[in-house]
């Protein structure tokens, strides 16, 4: 095939676009990877040039893009690579990642911050999105090279994984780039209750194991919006799990801080009784909380105190979620069902709402492109089927990561297209492994496929 | 997954399981006629990751008066402590022949962990914060010989409720025989939800408590334990929670007073209180060795099939 992949003519899809304030039936002209017009109907004339992707019955949406991502590399690609990170990204219908600087060694200066794009961009997938480190080494103290990394393409900084211990250093390294447009990112855990293995409640109570109560969390976002407050920063609290922690950022937006919160699925879906009998395999940070927590976030989605989706994808290996407790790294491999679960989680949320937050939202807290699908936009295209039901099978992940709390668990929504820069990552209809009765399809369209087809 | 030949916690128990190991526990208090062959043959694996003198002697004991071997595995200088997988250490227990691990460790859970690796069985002898099933079922034994049915009775636990093993098995062992339990300690060592565990009441004012009680318990003062963030000086638990002569007077003159052991005279119970004779702190560690031959033979014999455990 002689086609130039930037070149397509995606039809009869509904379109969803939150910056366009668009739903409707159209067609996206796509030239040399980017959106040239939005058409009321279907070119007619075939062109030899471009290819006609038939959408029907889909949604396509502006690119997703997951602000919240472990890609494990360098340093631990036995948990997962790059390659893989970013596979399983097009699987799960983002077309862009923002990497967490947790890796080893920790993403704290401009060179590794260059090399992360220079790596990312050989695989000419799925994008990726450096975040650099507040402090060298991610240890809290000593302020890392904010402004070298940020020249170098940092979308955002943290200490994620961490919370950056010194209230001195997280205060001035908001000073020192207060000019700028990169966010701070907030991992909000109180190091005192580090020894925590799970959430503290009743759960934790019968189990006799050391918890961390909601109280942890809220006091660091409290902590980190007042440096907010006090520095004009625009700051982003990840991963929210608690009530607690929702008042905190109310209290915040009434005060005028410029904040923006994401919540993950599991945090949406799942609670602390998952733990029980010891499963060692359910630990994650911030830990799985109480039913009235669930529902708190849930409620917080629809009334706009959270704007942003984020998978916090932690993927490790077998061995590595195993108990006893104590022993289990904390995380779950969450890119290719976070968007399933996390509709699944908010069914009365509007469908724009859904959207937004995964997409037009995120571009506007990381000021990268992307986030519509207006005219001159680069085509990054998420593609969802809203009804089509599957079931998680962990085995299938392109993820090195196979551990969720949703093993076994059916969807309704289910990524269907994932198209960057007007190349086609991933397509539902190419799946083999997912399920037997499904038509045999054509070679499984990878970043690796798609970066062949673009060399070829 | 998990065998029925485990005993790891009394989370799911139920009360005639429970019933039936005191009564043959009883049973081997009075005599056993074959108590001495019950478990000839057989291996069991002690690994006591915490100093343990009454528990673990008490289970060799049990052991030996079943006829079974009693191995004591050394923990200190394990290859464990050499960075050796759990799952490496239990295959290798196994191929050593081990029908059973009398198991022990300061983190919750950890026996459960080990069960999900040995094709054996798994017996808890105190893990963390969380179970002392054996220990349940002595203090359970040790009531019923004293008061018969505990249906209706009130029992209350004194002292650090929130880090305590003994706390959370003895009070699910006498609640499933439907006694009512109270926990009884200051707030921050109590459960943080009430009822606890979802079935004892909570109380801070142990004085209240008294009269009404059957029999009350003393926990142990784990001088070793926790940290100054979390667990308050001694005497803050001493002086609310301790047993005096004054307190002894307030309860009801049939009341007797338990202690899991080893005491901290002067702390939790007053020196001249733990030889009392309301006090059955040394009845309760006798009938440790009977409780723990029920366990072990409902462990080891309530098997049809050989154990996957041995290697030949």
């Amino acid at each position: 095939m002689m086609l130039k992949p930037e070149n397509r003519d995606f039809v009869s899809a509904r379109i969803v676009d939150p910056v366009l304030g668009l739903d409707a039936i159209r067609t996206i002209v796509v030239r040399n990877g980017v959106v040239t017009a939005l058409l009321d109907r279907a070119p007619s004339a075939a062109d030899p040039h471009t290819e006609r992707v038939d959408c029907a019955g889909m949604v396509l949406c502006p690119g997703f893009i997951d602000p919240h991502v472990h890609v494990r590399e360098p340093g631990e690609t036995h948990k997962e690579t790059l390659k893989t990170a970013l596979a399983a990204a097009a699987a799960g219908g983002f077309t862009a990642v923002a990497a967490m600087p947790n890796t080893r060694p920790a993403i704290d200066d401009a060179a590794k911050v260059a090399r992360l794009i220079g790596d990312a961009a050989v695989l000419r997938g799925v994008r990726c999105y450096p975040i650099g480190s507040v402090t060298k080494a991610r240890e809290g103290e000593a302020l890392a090279a904010l402004r070298s990394m940020a020249a170098a393409g940092a979308v955002a900084f943290s200490d994620d994984g961490n919370v950056t211990k010194s209230l001195k250093t997280l205060y001035h390294a908001a000073k020192l780039i207060a000019d700028l447009p990169q966010p701070m990112l907030s991992h909000c855990e109180d190091v005192s209750f580090a020894d925590a293995l799970m959430h503290e409640g009743e759960v934790s109570d019968l189990l006799g194991v050391p918890g961390s109560p909601a109280l942890a969390e809220a006091a660091i976002a409290a902590r980190d919006l007042l440096v907010a407050q006090a520095t004009g920063k625009a700051w982003h609290i990840c991963h929210v799990s608690t009530r607690m922690t929702l008042d905190v950022l109310r209290w915040a937006r009434g005060a005028g801080v410029r904040v923006t919160a994401e919540v993950t699925p599991h945090h949406l879906q799942c609670t602390h009784e998952l733990l029980l009998g010891f499963n060692a395999a359910m630990r994650v940070n911030p830990p799985l909380r109480s039913a009235a927590d669930v529902d708190a976030l849930r409620r917080a989605v629809l009334d706009g105190t959270i704007t942003i989706f984020a998978s916090d994808h932690a993927p490790h290996a077998a061995s590595e979620k195993e108990p006893p407790l104590s022993h289990a790294c904390v995380g779950f491999s969450g890119l290719e069902t976070a968007v399933a679960a996390t509709f699944d989680a908010l069914p009365d949320a509007p469908l724009k709402t859904m959207v937004g937050n995964f997409s037009s939202n995120v571009a506007a807290l990381l000021n990268v492109r992307g986030g519509t699908l207006a005219v001159g936009a680069p085509a990054d295209i998420t593609g969802l089927y809203l009804d089509r039901p599957w079931t998680v099978e962990p085995a299938n992940f392109r993820s090195l990561g196979k551990v969720t709390p949703f093993a076994g668990r059916t969807f309704k929504v289910r990524p269907a297209l994932t198209v960057v820069g007007g190349a086609i990552v991933y397509r539902h209809t190419d799946e083999t492994r997912a399920s037997a009765n499904e038509s045999r399809p054509a070679a499984r369209a990878t970043p690796e496929l798609a970066a062949k087809e673009r060399r070829t | 997954m998990t065998s029925p030949a485990h005993f790891l916690d009394l989370d799911d128990v139920q009360r005639p399981a429970l019933e039936a190991l005191i009564v043959r526990a009883h049973a081997f208090k009075k005599g056993v006629p074959d108590a001495a062959v019950r478990l000839r043959g057989r291996t069991i694996l002690g690994m006591f990751f915490e100093p343990s003198t009454r528990t673990a002697n008490s289970f060799a004991l049990a052991a030996q008066q079943l006829g079974a071997h009693w191995l004591a595995f050394d923990t200190g200088g394990s290859s464990m402590s050499k960075g050796e997988t759990l799952e490496d250490t239990v295959r290798t227990i196994a191929a050593l022949g081990a029908d059973a691990i009398v198991v022990r460790h300061p983190e919750s859970g950890f026996p459960h962990a080990l069960a999900r690796y040995f094709s054996g069985a798994v017996i808890n002898a105190g893990d963390g914060w969380h179970a002392h099933p054996t220990q349940g079922v002595l203090d359970a034994m040790t009531l019923v010989e004293e008061l018969g049915s505990l249906e209706g009775r009130r029992f209350v636990i004194a002292g650090d409720i929130r880090h305590s093993r003994v706390a959370r098995s003895s009070a699910r062992a006498l609640w499933l025989l439907g006694a009512r339990v109270t926990l009884c300690g200051p707030p921050l060592l109590l459960t943080l939800s009430a009822p606890g565990w979802g079935f004892a009441d909570l109380a801070t004012d142990l004085d209240a408590c008294l009269p009404t009680a059957d029999a009350l318990m003393l926990l142990r003062i784990q001088k070793e334990r926790g940290d100054a963030s979390e667990l308050p000086p001694f005497e803050d638990i001493a002086t609310g929670y301790g047993l005096t002569p004054a307190r002894l007077a307030k309860l009801p003159p049939h009341a007797v007073i338990l202690h899991p052991g080893p005491v901290n005279r002067g702390l939790e119970i007053a020196d001249e209180l733990v030889t009392h004779p309301r006090s059955r702190i040394e009845r309760q560690v006798a009938n440790g060795v009977y409780a723990r031959m029920a366990v072990l033979e409902r462990s080891l014999r309530g098997l049809e099939r050989p154990l996957a455990g041995r290697a030949r």
